[in-house]
């Protein structure tokens, strides 16, 4: 391409998308909604994908940062600015050659400010935050066991149940019922159990990777499937001859940290918490700080010589050993980390929740993580967040308000093609379909884009090169090697 | 203490009812250049992988600096100074070529795990040592320059050296080379002999390895082993095997050896052209 | 004590021989597959689940037309069968082919995209049964004179249950002629030594792959008809269970071994219901019937701690 054709196409880029952000700031203007919201989330694709200049694209985000703010605001349901919001952050994390304090700053106002506001307009959407911020933090988790080191985890929630469990228990009366002592423990005293939970799930990854990890990655695959089904069962079961679980009734209430401290805090600053909204903020903030530390974590491990061994591993475990990378001690070692990542996210769940039960805990859980992971693309930090966002917005957002959407249509008699909607059976209802939908977004990752749609730095060449060898390999079988 | 670098006795390993390496014995000195040749399929390969730690025999001793090493795991066969290179280039494609120098250098990080989670400075100095050190080992090997690029995206020759690069970041006492020269033009493989003579005396090694084409090893070797069906039909000095009839033989087929002396260098043509047909075949299957 | 346990005894071995054959159906689907592409394929519970729905739907339409229950049976077993059989070849066809075509070496790309298929394959079944009967939980029909009963030996044994064993064993029997005798047969046992060779042996390898989910997969089929006829109850979700504790049934008899998976399903079987019954029983209710479901898997840990080969099986292990 000549230089002044890459010029001109800049320009052209530059006024689009300076005219796509104009007109959501006008949208927002005429019919502040969902009609803005698409407006504005087009102007932000077309600010991610045009070839526009690094200034133009981070003014471009900010504008878009304040147009979806300034939607909350309005009376309409705030789902689709949230969901601009976060497709802001991911342009944002792609955007390499961006001034690290410029991604600091929009990073920042979306997340400390705009989020909270809007959570405060709408509490839905601090709990539609909290969830994905949970979510985030175990793909993240489960990034390591299944991006890094390639092994296949299929019973990630059973650490996840781990962790609430244990918190869950103690930080309730339900310790009375097998124990003396004087409970529900301080609920301030779930910091400390963050960390037995993370003690108690690495070493319960421990034991359980012990025998599945020296053979083949599928044995490691059905070993976590069965303990998932084991940990259901336990969960539901235990409840007699002595009552440690409460069974399928489940525990509650579970005792949150005291946050009298945050509440004066916040108000010193200006912002006057309720008790609608002060645990959400907290639970919100405490999620950040969590993500913060796992990424934090992840990017060192990935930089250390045991990042590089799960690489080696997962590429070519006989050339990974040769060079004295101890097999089943490097296997343990991430396997164990992403249960410890789990089980630390299921204690705040469950001090959030206040509430624990077997039912939250399914292989349907366990897969979702998976796809979460499989979605942002397997080994990529920032995929595995975008994966954690857009399946939990399509399943407690976007499926939801399908099935709603259904209804009012069902019981407004509407008829499309002359066929009468209320006479749809009563069972048909999307959002019970969430396996569905999952179950295609897996399969079509893996058959049309598995390294997913952000994918990890060192496999975006591996994507490239797979590009030019299709017709070459197309014949090829397994393992072809004499 | 045998005084030997590499001690086998009597080695013998089985694939179901092929015996691949079948009663090998064989000593390598200290410091020695000692090259295993034999024709294709003559175990040579199967015989690394025992040494390796990847196979485990089905009989026989396998001293390394006189201490018994069968049973072990690879991992901790490398752990005592064994690197190694593989026929078939197994490099980590998706790794820059920093890391997978970076990666030979594993046993020698102290980094305990707890402190790479937090990257505490001990760690980010062990990380700093590590990364000097292999930088040194690509600089030795000529492809310093290439070291942020992914492995996969390097030439074939480059390959190869990476490889070499990578088994060095153990700091191998042993280094156990599997056709280091195949694909090479003649002016590579000559570029590869002076390397494999400088490792030696540089990095006080002893160095084994396969090769087929027969130039190289005649001129590099101080010994040779010539396996054929998993035994050893001859050992020593490369004039005793140029002139050896059994290697003849084995090398061009029964009555070929009476062509005596002049079939001295042929073993070499035939060989790679050998390889190079196999090559182009299983191009074609692929 | 002793005694009512050990009178208990020949109809707990009866019971859990009915089990392991439905258990041993199930695996050879798991272990053919293994055998041919080395790819555990999740999503064989729900094929499972497939055939059992189908037979669920026979039994439901038809009861009114047939009467005889044999005859009806058989129907249902046959289309049971087929339906999953064919449904499998589909999943392969679109899900697993077009990897395979890609070259993929990931390992956990296939494994992953059985997951998917396992789940889509479970709401696509609740979904035509939502659309259709407006429920999604099935009890199969009964039809009477397969609802009979003799007792022999102390053993109360339904009409059906004999059934449950007759055509399991010639399925089983059938398969054996199948895999040894003919020539799919053949191709299918070279597939599985080496693909590439068997492409130059003039074998078509998607064939035979298609042939071999074709025949796990309607065996499965067959399965999920007998496991409603003898349990009853059926969801979109009753095949995850079964599917595991036939996958454990296939390692127990060594992963990719024919006859070690019909050993692994009986073995497995018996186990569990005498754990279901003698646990309660021995620990005076502490441990319950529920606790059997951790059988399988308890049995696969210390499988894989002690004998990972399986019983008949030779150790897999990465190829060097």
């Amino acid at each position: 391409m000549t230089g002044s054709l890459k010029k001109m196409k800049t320009e052209t880029a530059l006024i689009a998308v300076c005219a796509a952000d104009l007109v959501a700031f006008a949208a927002l203007k005429v019919s502040p909604g969902f009609f803005a919201g698409i407006i504005g989330i087009l102007a932000l694709v077309m600010t991610g994908y045009l070839p526009v200049k690094l200034q133009a694209k981070l003014g471009s985000l900010a504008v878009l940062t304040l147009v979806f703010t300034l939607g909350f605001a309005s009376k309409a349901s705030g789902d689709i600015f949230f969901i601009g919001l976060i497709g802001i952050l991911v342009v944002l994390i792609r955007t390499d050659r961006a001034p690290v304090w410029t991604k600091v700053l929009i990073g920042a106002a979306i997340l400390l400010a705009s989020i909270p506001f809007a959570g405060f307009k709408d509490t839905f959407l601090f709990e539609l935050a909290i969830q994905i911020g949970i979510f985030a933090a175990m793909a993240m988790g489960l990034n390591v066991v299944v991006g890094m080191a390639g092994l296949l985890d299929m019973g990630y929630t059973a650490f996840f149940a781990i962790g609430a469990y244990t918190w869950g228990i103690f930080g309730s009366p339900q310790a009375h019922s097998f124990m003396a002592g004087h409970f529900p423990l301080n609920g301030n005293l779930m910091f400390l159990f963050m960390g037995l939970a993370v003690l108690a799930t690495a070493l319960t990854g421990i034991i359980i990777g012990l025998p599945a990890l020296r053979l083949r990655g599928d044995y490691l695959a059905i070993v976590t499937l069965g303990l998932g089904e084991v940990i259901r069962v336990l969960a539901n079961n235990m409840d007699h001859p002595v009552n440690i679980t409460n069974g399928p009734q489940g525990i509650t209430p579970v005792s949150r940290p005291d946050i009298g401290w945050f509440r004066s805090a916040l108000s010193a600053i200006g912002v006057p918490l309720d008790a609608r909204t002060d645990y959400q903020l907290f639970f919100y903030f405490l999620v950040l700080l969590v993500i913060g530390i796992v990424i934090v974590v992840n990017i060192n491990l990935g930089k250390s010589k045991f990042g590089r061994a799960w690489v080696a591993i997962r590429e070519d475990e006989i050339a990974a050993r040769s060079m004295g990378i101890p097999m089943i001690k490097t296997k343990l070692y991430a396997f164990a980390t992403g249960a410890a990542f789990s089980g630390a996210m299921g204690v705040i769940f469950a001090a959030q929740r206040t509430f624990v039960s077997p039912e939250t805990f399914t292989m349907l859980q366990s897969t979702t993580i998976l796809g979460m992971v499989v979605l942002g693309g397997m080994g990529s930090i920032e995929g595995a967040i975008l994966g954690a966002a857009s399946l939990t917005i399509l399943n407690i957002d976007l499926l939801k308000g399908f099935s709603e959407y259904l209804n009012e249509l069902k019981q407004g008699g509407t008829v499309i093609f002359g066929y009468h909607l209320s006479s749809l059976p009563s069972q048909l209802d999307p959002a019970k379909y969430e396996r569905l939908v999952f179950g295609l977004v897996i399969i079509f990752m893996m058959i049309f884009r598995p390294t997913g749609l952000l994918p990890e730095r060192r496999r975006k060449a591996e994507e490239a090169e797979d590009d030019d060898d299709i017709p070459e390999i197309t014949e090829t079988g397994k393992g072809g090697q004499s | 203490m045998s005084g030997y670098a590499v001690e086998v006795k009597n080695l013998t390993k089985r694939f179901g009812g092929l015996i691949a390496v079948n009663e090998v014995s064989m000593s390598v000195k200290p410091g020695e250049i000692f090259s295993v040749i034999g024709p294709n399929g003559a175990g040579k390969t199967t015989f690394f992988n025992l040494l390796t730690g990847i196979n485990k025999p089905d009989s026989g001793n396998l001293l390394l600096d006189g201490r018994d090493v069968v049973g072990l795991a690879p991992e901790q066969v490398a752990a005592r100074g064994v690197g190694r290179t593989f026929q078939n280039i197994r490099l980590f494609g998706a790794m820059t070529v920093l890391e997978n120098v970076l990666v030979g250098r594993y046993v020698h990080i102290r980094t305990p795990y707890p402190s790479a989670l937090a990257r505490t400075p001990g760690c980010r100095r062990e990380e700093k040592k590590a990364a000097e050190r292999s930088l040194e080992l690509l600089d030795y090997m000529g492809i310093a320059s290439r070291a942020g690029e992914l492995a996969r995206n390097l030439s074939y020759g480059e390959q190869r050296r990476l490889e070499i690069a990578r088994a060095l970041a153990l700091d191998p006492r042993l280094l156990l080379l599997d056709e280091p020269a195949a694909g090479m033009n003649p002016q590579e493989t000559e570029e590869l002999k002076k390397l494999i003579r400088a490792l030696r005396t540089d990095m006080d090694l002893t160095v084994v390895l396969i090769e087929h084409d027969m130039s190289m090893v005649m001129s590099i070797s101080d010994r040779i082993v010539v396996l054929q069906f998993g035994s050893v039909i001859a050992e020593g000095l490369p004039a005793e095997i140029r002139a050896n009839t059994k290697v003849i033989e084995a090398y061009l087929g029964s009555g070929a050896a009476a062509g005596g002396g002049a079939a001295s260098s042929d073993p070499a043509t035939t060989e790679s052209r050998a390889a190079a047909g196999n090559g182009a075949t299983g191009e074609h299957h692929a | 004590m002793l005694d009512s346990l050990l009178s208990l005894l020949p109809q707990i071995l009866f019971e859990g021989l009915l089990l392991g054959f439905v258990y041993a159906m199930i695996a050879l689907g798991y272990t053919m597959v293994y055998g041919v592409l080395e790819l555990i394929n999740f999503a064989h519970s729900e094929i499972f689940m497939i055939g059992a729905v189908a037979g669920v739907e026979i039994f439901r339409s038809l009861s009114n037309i047939i009467h005889n229950g044999y005859l009806l049976l058989l129907v249902a077993i046959v289309v049971g069968g087929l339906v999953s059989g064919l449904v499998a070849i589909a999943m392969e066809r679109f899900a697993y082919r077009p990897l395979r075509r890609r070259g993929t070496t990931n390992r956990l790309v296939p494994l992953i995209t059985a997951v998917g298929v396992s789940f889509v394959l479970q709401d696509l079944v609740r979904l035509i049964e939502a659309l259709w009967h407006n429920e999604f939980f099935l009890r199969m029909a009964s039809v009477s004179d397969l609802e009979g009963s003799v007792t022999v030996l102390g053993i109360f044994i339904q009409y059906k249950s004999i059934v449950v064993i007759v055509v399991s064993l010639a399925m089983l029997a059938g398969l054996n002629l199948l895999v040894n005798k003919t020539r799919l047969g053949t191709a299918i046992r070279t597939v599985a030594q080496d693909m590439d060779t068997a492409r130059l042996m003039g074998i078509n390898p998607d064939r035979v792959v298609s042939s071999t989910f074709f025949i796990g997969g309607s065996l499965g089929g067959v399965a999920g008809v007998l496991f409603a006829l003898q349990y009853t109850t059926i969801s979109p979700y009753s095949g995850f269970l079964p599917g595991i504790k036939a996958f454990t049934a296939a390692v127990l008899g060594g992963i990719g071994n024919i006859p070690g998976a019909m050993v692994g399903g009986l073995v497995l079987g018996e186990l569990e219901t005498l754990a279901g019954t003698y646990l309660p029983t021995l620990t005076n209710g502490t441990i319950g019937t529920e606790y059997k479901d951790i059988i399988a898997f308890l049995v696969l840990i210390l499988l894989l701690l002690f004998r990972p080969q399986g019983l008949l099986g030779q150790i897999v292990k990465e190829k060097v």
